[in-house]
């Protein structure tokens, strides 16, 4: 079964590349644009460091640690799961989502597989270049191990981006299409590029155990920086993953029996 | 093959007043109305069967297939399709049946044709010699050769279509939905993709329900037909016994010099022939219905011409089209009353 769906997935994926390369002005374009927008984030960062030492306590490094896990993070997101945008006016509203009822798998996978994203690969880029750049500055000695939970930490932060846009992208189901709403939750990522202490205690609980945005950058970055405070909270961040999309996948479910039931 | 009992399907509709005014009423204030799109629909198809399913514009006919095909769920009743609940396990049927929805595409829009087999090769786990040995056939049948490595979103209508209908049959379904597979198509394209289809059924036993509008598709590969109109199945029955029920109908338009408003139905016709109902877009166009047993054709042109001056005409003779035609058109005449009365 899972053996079956790994296998498509590659099969997709391979055919997604090669569209991709056909246009291959597209996918520079794409590329560079992203690490552009990635790049103006960060200068400004630059810049607000340039004026003070640290910002409510957390230096430069460490708030470029947070933002470098944050891309990162997003990418996988990003470059995997782009689809989720595209529900409302691209399937349901055309009529193309009954094309994927009607074959034998399941229908997510189905949705998510159609589609690789190719500009989330400078994100990707900047991503790694941020972390790698911000990690000698932050004070801890990097094992195997520090190694390993960075990278289970960066799995995880992209599964609750994933999980949060297919929550909200399955509104879609209800109301055509839902993009809106989407769109200004994902906005609300952008908070969790910052320290979360540095925002109201309201805002900070949002963000923590709503939409847990927090656990995309903050919390996870949080675990290998001395005396953040934070630490045993990190620890969390694969577990609101984990549930994060077991609750958006559930609601998908939800969605799904409402759209056959109602006919777009 | 295909067990459907009391099939009825409901859907709500948000109402609005026109206008803006309308628009922001309906913003805080919806009224819902039920519309009953397929009302409690019997049919018995048998494998290996072709089955033309036949209706106007909003009859139900697409909507009656999503339930098939389990993309709907119904309101009530109950649907087996080779003894299972379609919407209730929905990937399960997926394996057994193919699908040609008009002119949406189930095919992968940015990549070659043959790539796009290959992947439903491996959707649907179709063995690798069993896939080369269908589509070897499909290739020969469809003339799909020169198409295989263009991207589908390159190739013109009757082409994509082609590419389409061996798509649907690739996995070698035991149903196949084929929802007005030749719309839009010239008569060539037609032809072969009758012929592909009749093939199918004829060699792996292929059930096949057809809706379409075009009614020589249905003369060529149906043995039966299913009317809908208005949700509910008018006629089921072999194409035979239709043309032998109706056989001696028969339509004349005659295209008149005046406007058709005035027209009065000559007396001597009154009691034996049928005005059917005038379309807005042809005001000249007046359309008699009767049946050879009671009076000729001849004499119906005769009494017109005497009657009218009389630019052409055109006799339409006892084939499907022309009952359903008839059938349709009493339908149609059936909302023209009720609506007057209200």
């Amino acid at each position: 079964m899972l053996s079956r769906y790994v296998k498509l997935y590659y099969l997709f994926c391979k055919q997604n590349l090669k569209v991709m390369l056909e246009y291959r002005m597209d996918f520079l374009l794409g590329v560079l644009s992203v690490m552009l927008q990635q790049f103006a984030g960060i200068f400004f960062v630059k810049i607000v460091f340039d004026h003070i030492h640290a910002l409510n306590g957390w230096t430069f490094y460490e708030i470029l640690f947070i933002y470098g896990i944050a891309a990162t993070g997003r990418s996988i997101h990003h470059i995997f799961f782009d689809n989720l945008w595209t529900l409302g006016w691209q399937y349901i509203r055309p009529g193309k989502f009954d094309r994927l009822l009607i074959r034998p798998i399941n229908p997510l996978f189905h949705f998510i597989a159609d589609r690789l994203q190719q500009d989330g690969f400078g994100q990707l880029f900047i991503g790694i270049i941020v972390i790698s750049t911000a990690m000698p500055h932050l004070g801890i000695s990097w094992g195997v191990l520090e190694f390993f939970i960075l990278v289970v930490m960066i799995i995880a932060s992209g599964f609750i981006f994933v999980a949060i846009n297919l929550f909200f992208a399955t509104l879609s189901f209800w109301m055509v299409d839902s993009l809106p709403i989407v769109w200004t939750i994902f906005n609300l990522s952008d908070f969790a590029r910052y320290p979360l202490t540095i925002y109201h205690k309201g805002i900070r609980h949002f963000l923590t155990w709503i939409v847990p945005y927090g656990f995309t950058a903050f919390y996870p970055a949080a675990y290998f920086i001395k005396g953040s405070g934070f630490e045993r909270m990190a620890l969390l961040t694969p577990v609101v993953a984990i549930v994060s999309c077991i609750i958006a996948y559930w609601f998908w479910n939800r969605g799904l029996k409402a759209f056959t039931s109602t006919g777009s | 093959m295909i067990v459907v009992k009391n099939l009825e399907k409901h859907y709500k509709i948000a109402k609005r007043d026109p206008g803006l005014r309308g628009a922001i009423k309906s913003l805080f204030h919806r009224k819902f109305e039920t519309k009953k799109a397929v009302k409690k629909i019997n049919m018995h198809i048998n494998a290996g069967e072709m089955v033309g399913y036949i209706g106007a514009n909003g009859a139900g006919k697409s909507t009656t297939i999503k339930m098939l095909t389990g993309i709907l769920t119904p309101t009530s009743g109950e649907v087996k399709v080779n003894g299972i609940i379609p919407y209730e396990n929905r990937q399960q049927n997926a394996s057994h049946i193919g699908a040609v929805f008009g002119q949406r595409t189930q095919l992968f829009w940015d990549i070659p044709v043959r790539e796009s087999y290959e992947l439903l090769k491996h959707i649907y786990e179709i063995p690798q010699a069993q896939y080369e040995e269908t589509l070897k056939e499909f290739v020969e049948v469809l003339h799909l050769e020169p198409l295989l490595g263009i991207p589908v979103r390159q190739l013109s209508l009757g082409q994509k279509m082609r590419c389409e209908l061996a798509a649907a049959f690739l996995h070698r379904p035991k149903v196949v939905y084929l929802d007005e597979p030749t719309i839009g198509l010239d008569v060539a394209v037609k032809v072969r993709i009758r012929a592909f289809i009749k093939q199918m059924n004829a060699r792996y036993g292929t059930t096949v329900l057809l809706t379409t509008h075009d009614m020589q598709d249905i003369e060529e590969i149906c043995q039966r037909i299913i009317i809908i109109d208005d949700g509910s199945v008018i006629y089921d029955g072999s194409i035979q016994d239709i043309k032998s029920q109706f056989g001696d109908k028969r339509v004349i338009h005659f295209e008149l010099e005046d406007a058709a408003d005035s027209f009065v139905l000559p007396e001597t016709l009154c009691d034996i022939t049928e005005v059917l109902p005038k379309s807005d877009e042809e005001p000249h166009l007046v359309s008699l219905s009767f049946s050879n047993k009671h009076i000729s054709g001849a004499e119906v042109i005769h009494t017109m011409m005497n009657h009218y001056s009389v630019a052409d005409l055109t006799i339409a003779d006892a084939k499907i089209e022309t009952i359903v035609e008839e059938i349709y058109g009493r339908g149609m005449k059936k909302e023209v009353q009720h609506e007057e009365i209200h």
